[in-house]
């Protein structure tokens, strides 16, 4: 089953083309690892997926739901963790927690989200205000709430961003497990070590147009670019 | 059901931060004494006088507290991205802005509460037996201010000039709300039989309900686009 579908996406601010009619088909369980250069315009497909951005021309599907009509369908479908941790300084990592699955409709039992901490290493701070959280601990509260959230497809930038070895142990057993249970990861990284341990599929994004390389090329030492 | 939970996450969400914080709260009280300290110390009035200038002085003390309340509302949203968050979460929009309008709306109530015995203390005024019909005026005077205030706080927060907009924004846009409770509440002061001042009260009812309707219809656009 398609999760992700990209039909011709092009996106434009102003007159600078970023996307250049990009298409994609993901299937349910797949890990796709997207490369590129630094303005290539990984975060702009990503966040285009997210439905945050809307694209100047073509259309997508992400799980059944076309990403423009459908936004409410498709974003209970998704989970994004991005460079903003969506955190509130003044909440701590139990109440942030509890207002973003609250916006989904769900209301965790405490148990749960002490396991899902603990499971992301920052169970001992549970009653700490998010505004002392370091960026990688900010990541790992992410993490926790796309545990809690068990998304369909979970959009991933530059999932190692900020976290230590240990950190990008835990997220890889993370994206395992939730691709062996079905859901989908689409992720921006420049981390090809780390991704090569999970993604299925790698894409390389340059000059705003797409092609896909074998997921082998990460391991060995071809220029990907 | 999800859009009355949703209401009540955000409320809850911006009661805890502003606990934690007491910015808004503090901010908005220290002005209102302020006020009511200059013209209590410049004006010397008797009874009669002030029963004639106390309206305005009360409605320019909520009106430019609630612009500093309002102001930051959404303020709180730009931090570490949580705007985005509102934006994907998989909820029909205008249960955030009922949500950010009855947080607005307790926040004002809550300095009005306070301030409004210190305009009686100061001014030696009575108005005993008025206070339920000022209770009324200054409920839906406040609702019509919280309810633009709302809109234009999410339509300005990502202006670099946003201080210097929002009241310029919104001052025109509620000046009948304002002109309505002045004159009701100089009706109820001055003890005058209902259907004198009736008229000005079914203003205000009117402006809240159009403000409501209409900014409830807008904000969908504003967060989404």
């Amino acid at each position: 089953m398609k999760a992700i579908q990209c039909i011709s996406i092009s996106k434009a601010y102003r007159h600078y083309e970023v996307l250049k009619e990009i298409s994609l088909e993901i299937l349910s369980g797949e890990c796709y690892a997207l490369f590129g250069p630094n303005g290539a315009g990984k975060t702009t497909l990503l966040r285009i997926l997210a439905t945050v951005h809307r694209p100047t021309a073509g259309q997508f599907i992400m799980a059944g739901y076309d990403g423009v009509r459908d936004k409410i369908r498709v974003r209970e479908a998704i989970f994004l963790i991005a460079h903003g941790s969506y955190l509130y300084d003044d909440l701590n990592a139990v109440e942030n927690i509890r207002f973003a699955l609250g916006l989904r409709g769900k209301n965790p039992s405490d148990r749960d989200i002490k396991l899902a901490l603990d499971r992301v290493g920052i169970g001992a701070f549970s009653e700490l205000k998010a505004r002392y959280f370091s960026a990688g601990m900010k990541k790992r509260l992410s993490i926790a709430k796309s545990i809690l959230i068990r998304p369909g497809i979970l959009l991933m930038d530059e999932p190692y961003a900020s976290l230590d070895e240990k950190g990008q142990q835990m997220v890889n057993n993370y994206l395992r497990e939730l691709t062996e249970s079905g859901s989908t990861i689409f992720m921006t990284t420049h981390d090809r070590a780390r991704t090569s341990e999970v993604t299925h599929r790698v894409g390389v994004l340059t000059q705003g147009s797409l092609r896909e390389i074998p997921a082998q090329h990460l391991k060995e030492s071809h220029d990907i670019f | 059901m999800i859009f009355f939970k949703v209401i009540r996450w955000i409320v809850w969400k911006d009661l805890l931060s502003e606990l934690r914080s007491r910015e808004n709260i503090s901010s908005m009280f220290f002005f209102a004494l302020i006020i009511i300290l200059i013209f209590s110390l410049s004006l010397s009035m008797d009874q009669q006088m002030a029963r004639e200038m106390i309206p305005g002085i009360l409605w320019i003390a909520f009106s430019f507290t609630g612009i500093i309340g309002l102001g930051k509302s959404f303020l709180v949203e730009t931090q570490n991205d949580c705007m985005e968050n509102l934006l994907m979460a998989p909820i029909p929009k205008g249960a955030v802005y009922l949500g950010k309008l009855l947080g607005n709306f307790l926040f004002m109530l809550v300095v009005e509460i306070i301030i409004f015995p210190l305009f009686v203390i100061f001014f030696n005024l009575d108005i005993f037996g008025q206070i339920p019909m000022i209770m009324l005026i200054c409920f839906l005077g406040t609702l019509g201010l919280s309810a633009m205030g709302t809109l234009l706080s999410a339509m300005t927060v990502q202006i670099k000039a946003r201080e210097v907009m929002f009241p310029l924004m919104l001052l025109p846009l509620v000046v009948p709300v304002i002109i309505g409770a002045v004159e009701a509440t100089a009706g109820a002061l001055n003890g005058d039989p209902l259907k004198l001042y009736q008229q000005w009260l079914q203003l205000l009812a009117v402006f809240d309900l159009v403000f409501l309707i209409v900014s409830y219809w807008l904000f969908e656009f504003i967060l989404e686009d």
